[in-house]
């Protein structure tokens, strides 16, 4: 094979859709054009370009079918646990569970962007207080009060102290809705103090022994409500499987991302990629599609590499991009731009690395949930992506800011200041709301600007 | 052999038409920006052409810039103000390190490598207070036109403070000046302070010197002396500087063109 993949318009990507139904291709149920739910009102599904490999169709159903996913677990009689707050640790042990499904109720932020703000989640959340101030995950407050989305979860969990602020606001606001929340405590990650007992973390960090023992204390008390909800235990056998598991999908990705943001030409859009490293968070709603998903795109990655395929001419411009975008059609525009990316760092790279195998299952878990690059210091994640932007030769880094979300206020500077100094590479900070449009000028005058710096830099 | 760059700005477009061989400025002219973007900006190519004695064909190569480049139909390529506004002020002031533009609509921060390339940047285009139209809404509530307004600033003996982060509450707590009996040369100069601290908190620490200032704003007297205040440490004005954009432009579709 051989010439350029192409992005598709949704009405295209629904013909191949069709062309694919009507030839008899083997599709999963939840299969079909994507065009059903811009008639539940995802407009702004018309406006984002897709690639055209049937792997990204099949991520794109998966995505959009997850509501539908938790509604017929919540009719089969399936534990529904929403699992807030949380970066890939409380579902891991959930899905070790038989009958419990974990969602991420975090994710309706996307909902007023693919909606165009006509569903009016952030006018509820207004109602509610949680105005323009709070960062776009106020959205979770309004679908849980109009129900229109997820089913009412029959547990809800949600990590509080170093995570996030505005969210801790938010959840403790649906508290007094109504909704009881099973809390746990995650502490500020530090560098352990000279000669205290301390351990290494996944993503290349240190902290106290101290520190660990106590998220390990506070996932403990989660365990248990997990096994109570389920009626049946949770005991380190499950965990263990339930780690290994995660871990496949965790390997999955990591090849994904590793040929997706080295090889040249770049094989995959930076759209696909970013829901792709999505699924390591929460699976989805089912942990084995999501590897069936992953395995499929990684196919197809293999396949275009071998062939020199890409979704880009050979030798565009890498940019490393920090934090995910609340437009999703920001990552259709980085290509438009003249760019691609040259790895990510979204804010749950610790949910990529993989839990460690030859711990007890909950001290390893314990270790992942604080590797999380919110509960440290901006200068830990600067350090990661100085590492993996390097690892994956990125030329220049974009920091994404989130209005309203309290981590990003300073941390563009901090991770600018080290970028700059480590690897001299140019950095550009944008701010990405919900719906963009009234930015793209600017947003495409600051990548295009970029772009034009990367290349004047090659010549020197 | 003639290269020409066209600056679509928000509040005027620019044009330079200049000898690729010399790299000598051969025609410039403004005008004011409308609706019309790239009919705006022919008929003023048009008329430089006319002005310069220069036939059309002549031109081998022109570049769009500004924020409404791409609407510049009649252009062979497009270059972001970014980039243009490095080669502009390089090309006449060649030991530039840092460029600090301020529009009508937005600010740049632009630091340069010791060759002129763009080493990074930064952009204040959200907000108003770091821009020209500070001024433009501080000269209509005075009654000073936009040329009036430096005169007028170098008048002022203690600057308004102005504590206002927004240009419309701005426009309230000057009117608030006013009826106290502030001085209209000191909140002049007060805005011109409040405008230059908003862009010395986006140059951040060190500016590398020398620092130099363009944009149509930098034709505002004042302007200069209340950045260096800002960011203490001296500011260079570059020559003609509304017109750095399009002549970065023109500089790059000659490189274009002719490949040096």
């Amino acid at each position: 094979m051989s010439g350029r993949a192409k992005r598709l318009t949704l009405q295209e990507l629904d013909r191949l859709c069709r062309r694919r139904q009507a030839s008899g291709a083997a599709m999963p149920a939840y299969a079909g054009p994507l065009e059903r739910h811009v008639q539940d009102g995802d407009r702004r599904l018309l406006r984002l370009e897709y690639d055209d490999s049937p792997a990204a169709l099949r991520l794109w159903n998966f995505l959009l079918t997850e509501e539908d996913r938790l509604h017929e677990a919540r009719a089969a009689g399936r534990k529904i646990v929403g699992t807030m707050k949380d970066l890939g640790t409380v579902p891991v042990m959930a899905y070790s569970l038989p009958n419990v499904v974990a969602f991420y109720p975090d994710g309706a932020w996307w909902t007023p962007c693919v909606m165009e703000l006509s569903e009016g989640l952030f006018g509820i959340a207004q109602s509610l207080g949680l105005g323009d101030a709070f960062c776009p995950v106020r959205a979770m407050a309004g679908a849980f009060v109009n129900r229109a989305h997820f089913p009412i979860p029959d547990l809800l969990t949600c990590s509080v102290g170093a995570t996030c602020d505005d969210f801790s606001a938010i959840a403790q606001r649906l508290e007094s809705l109504g909704y009881p929340i099973l809390w746990w405590e995650m502490p500020s990650r530090r560098r352990p103090e000279p000669g205290e007992p301390a351990v290494a973390l996944p993503g290349g960090f240190r902290a106290p022994e101290s520190q660990v023992a106590l998220v390990r204390s506070e996932l403990e008390r989660v365990r248990a409500a997990l096994a109570e909800l389920a009626g049946s235990p949770l005991g380190d056998e499950e965990l263990t499987a339930g780690i290994r598991e995660a871990n496949r999908i965790r390997g999955l990705l990591g090849e994904l991302r590793h040929l997706a943001y080295a090889a040249d030409p770049c094989p995959m859009p930076a759209l696909e990629m970013l829901i792709a490293e999505m699924l390591a968070i929460h699976f989805c709603s089912d942990r084995a599609e999501s590897a069936a998903v992953l395995a499929e795109l990684l196919d197809e990655v293999r396949s275009r590499t071998t062939a020199g395929r890409g979704v880009m001419p050979a030798g565009a411009a890498r940019l490393f991009w920090v934090n995910p975008v609340a437009d999703l059609r920001v990552m259709n525009l980085l290509e438009d731009c003249g760019a691609r990316l040259g790895g990510t760092e979204y804010l749950f790279c610790h949910a990529l690395d993989a839990i460690p195998g030859d711990l007890p299952p909950m001290e390893a878990l314990a270790r992942m949930a604080l590797a999380d690059p919110m509960v440290g210091p901006s200068v830990d994640r600067a350090a990661r992506i100085v590492r993996d932007a390097r690892a994956f030769g990125a030329e220049a880094v974009v920091v994404s800011r989130i209005p309203g979300a309290s981590h990003c206020a300073l941390e563009g500077t901090i991770m600018g200041r080290v970028v700059r100094d480590e690897l001299n590479l140019p950095v550009v900070e944008l701010e990405v709301p919900p719906v963009a449009d009234p930015l793209w000028p600017t947003l495409r005058t600051r990548l295009e600007a970029l772009v034009e710096t990367v290349l004047e830099r090659r010549k020197r | 052999m003639i290269s020409a760059g066209v600056d679509g700005g928000s509040r005027a477009i620019k044009v330079v038409l200049l000898d690729c061989r010399t790299r000598k400025v051969l025609a410039s002219g403004v005008c004011d920006q409308g609706v019309d973007h790239d009919g705006l900006a022919r008929k003023l190519l048009e008329q430089l052409l006319k002005k310069a004695d220069l036939a059309r064909s002549r031109i081998v190569r022109l570049v769009a810039t500004g924020y409404t480049r791409n609407a510049i139909g009649f252009a062979d390529t497009t270059v972001t103000e970014i980039t243009c506004h490095a080669a502009g002020v390089r090309h006449r002031m060649p030991k530039a390190a840092t460029i600090i533009e301020i529009g009508g609509q937005d600010s740049k921060l632009l630091r340069l490598n010791p060759d002129g390339s763009v080493r990074d940047f930064a952009m204040n285009d959200r907000c108003a207070a770091g821009t020209g139209r500070f001024l433009e809404v501080v000269a209509a509530r005075l009654n000073a036109g936009l040329e009036g307004l430096g005169d007028l600033a170098r008048a002022a003996s203690s600057p308004a403070p102005i504590s206002s982060m927004c240009v419309v509450f701005a426009e309230t707590e000057i009117i608030g000046l006013l009826a106290s009996g502030a001085r209209p040369e000191d909140i002049v100069a007060g805005v011109q302070a409040s405008i230059a601290s908003r862009v010395a908190a986006m140059v951040g620490r060190g500016a590398g010197a020398p620092v130099v200032f363009t944009g149509g704003v930098a034709m505002i007297p004042g302007m200069a002396e209340a950045l260096a205040a800002a960011l203490k440490t001296p500011v260079q004005i570059a020559p003609d500087p509304q017109m750095t954009g399009a002549l970065g432009a023109a500089i790059l579709a000659c490189r274009q063109a002719c490949g040096r």
